[in-house]
């Protein structure tokens, strides 16, 4: 260990304690809320910080996945947000795909317009997209998520692709196109698994930026059919409203099936936002 | 090949889903906010054009004005408070290699990717004046008093806290990326001088962050500019819209108040302010890129 042969000068015990100070605060609320969920609420009441619980109440947990609907909406959750990562790559792959290699007119101006979407809040969207549903009959089926997280993953998607469309060589495609390939063969068997790693990085922000998302979800559903994750906990905490230790399991159960796929790819994820932000 | 490539009918298939879903989900709802801003639809009824009455009135909506500068305060807490020891603490896991820079940098990160309805939740009951986990920790330090954190005086502090330590990990991330992809060449040519580690952060690490520095401000500005979901949970803007952002404020006129096209009007504001402060600080930072 490098780090043990140097000196303990006090600026590097500054440092140190900076960095496990910051840590702390960024994780003992999680910690704090772990703990919580396996009291019983009248243990809550303590001028301690943390509890020790008399008997590990594993009831809050189960009181949490069944009344929460947990399966149910994690399912939803699962579906609609892998099904919103796969249209937005091959929208976004064919329309960077089009706007950079093809040779037309609008090109550039087509792109710049889909662009604009990077600008526009989302939550300005809500009132006409709600009145819009209804009119349509959309409201409370799967479409009046997908669309919405679609367009507004959609901007960012194409940035990245045409970012990266540059770094497939087009001497490729001359060669295939010689072979007497059309260009959707070239896009689905030349140009998309040149693209792998923007593919990961647009999959991986599509996901984060959706995943939590509730919002439009809670403005365009109205019954449980296609309810989303976060809305385990929204709904309890009217159910369970004096229950405290089960509104603190269904937290941390809701939570942790983000937490447990970021901690397994963490390296991936940190790559990912990485790339998507300076990017981006 | 050239025909290949120009072929209008392969373009259009290719451009036609994106242009879709750009026309459905964004042109057409932003088309339809413009008309409803024009008129005093509640929400049930008939809808009259009433011109531009709305938007006068927004210009005298002093809550409007106060969610504005409620994103500003927000704005600057995360340049001021959330970037500043961000960037530090990058630069600190930067140097530390091995098993502790993965655990850190995994811990920073692990509030963001937990959804806001549980961290606004959470935070609550942290801020919860029987048994929240501030108090506790106040009373810990030797301080007796409860405070109630959700008093309209000391309210917004409380929900930028949420929102400052929510978003540090994202902002400690992109600082730690740009960090990482300096050249080392430009360190050990700092060491070989005999710079001390405080020297070579201001005279190598800064300078050669400048461009993410930028990207993380702009981005910072935005959010808070577009924040809403966090506001909406933790304290739906109050009490007495002391904690108000604009996009909670236009969706409570609309859904709350009934008055659907006031709630449109702010909309129109919101997203032509949303674009301007985007062009005005790209702007600002190109030209500052040129300069030097």
């Amino acid at each position: 260990m490098r780090a043990e042969k140097r000196k303990l000068t006090p600026g590097r015990v500054l440092l140190w304690a900076v960095l496990i100070a910051v840590a702390v605060i960024q994780i003992f609320p999680l910690i704090w809320l772990l703990n919580f969920s396996l009291a019983s609420s009248n243990e809550m009441f303590t001028s301690g910080l943390l509890i020790i619980p008399k008997k590990i109440q594993w009831g809050n947990y189960v009181k949490a996945f069944v009344d929460g609907h947990f399966l149910q909406y994690l399912k939803n959750s699962v579906l609609i947000n892998g099904l919103a990562v796969i249209f937005v790559i091959i929208i976004s792959i064919m329309a960077a795909y089009a706007c950079h290699r093809m040779k037309w007119k609008l090109s550039s101006m087509v792109k710049t317009i889909l662009l604009l979407g990077m600008m526009i809040p989302i939550h300005a969207t809500l009132l006409p997209n709600y009145k819009i549903y209804n009119m349509l009959k959309l409201t409370d089926t799967i479409w009046a998520l997908l669309i919405p997280y679609i367009a507004f993953s959609l901007p960012q998607a194409i940035f990245l692709m045409t970012s990266f469309l540059d770094s497939v060589p087009i001497e490729l495609e001359e060669a295939a196109v010689v072979d007497g390939c059309g260009i959707y063969r070239i896009l689905v068997q030349i140009v998309t698994p040149m693209l792998k790693p923007s593919i990961a990085t647009v999959s991986i922000m599509t996901f984060l930026n959706n995943w939590n998302e509730f919002m439009m979800a809670s403005t365009y559903l109205s019954s449980p059919k296609w309810k989303t994750l976060p809305f385990s906990v929204l709904e309890f905490t009217g159910q369970y409203s004096s229950n405290y230790a089960v509104q603190f399991a269904v937290m941390a159960l809701t939570a942790a099936p983000a937490v447990i796929v970021y901690i397994i790819l963490n390296k991936h994820i940190t790559k990912g936002v990485a790339m998507g932000a300076v990017k981006g | 090949m050239k025909k290949l490539y120009s072929n209008k009918l392969v373009i259009a298939s290719l451009i036609l889903p994106g242009i879709l879903v750009f026309v459905f989900a964004i042109l057409a709802p932003i088309c339809l906010s413009i008309y409803y801003g024009f008129t005093d639809y509640s929400g049930m009824g008939t809808a009259t054009v009433i011109g531009f009455e709305n938007y006068s009135k927004l210009m005298q909506d002093k809550i409007f004005w106060k969610s504005l500068w409620h994103s500003a305060l927000l704005a600057i807490g995360f340049i001021c408070i959330q970037h500043p020891l961000a960037m530090i603490v990058a630069a600190v896991l930067d140097k530390l290699q091995g098993k502790a820079e993965g655990f850190f940098r995994c811990v920073y990160f692990i509030p963001n990717v937990i959804s806001v309805a549980v961290i606004a939740y959470l935070w609550k009951f942290i801020y919860n004046p029987d048994f929240g986990l501030l108090n506790n920790v106040l009373k810990a330090l030797g301080y007796t008093g409860k405070i109630n954190w959700f008093d309209s005086k000391i309210a917004i502090w409380s929900v930028l806290v949420v929102l400052i330590w929510h978003g540090f990990g994202w902002g400690m991330l992109i600082y730690y990326t740009g960090i990482k992809n300096i050249d080392p060449v430009l360190y050990e040519a700092a060491a070989i001088d005999g710079a001390n580690n405080r020297q070579t952060f201001i005279s190598v690490t800064l300078p050669q962050m400048k461009s993410v520095i930028q990207v993380n401000v702009t981005m910072a500005i935005i959010s808070a500019l577009k924040q809403m979901e966090t506001v909406y949970l933790l304290t739906n803007g109050g009490p007495g819209n002391s904690t108000q952002f604009t996009a909670n404020y236009l969706y409570q006129q609309a859904f709350k108040a009934f008055k659907y096209g006031y709630g449109n009007a702010i909309s129109v504001v919101f997203i032509l302010i949303c674009i301007a402060v985007t062009i005005l600080l790209n702007i600002i930072f190109s030209e500052k890129g040129k300069a030097v």
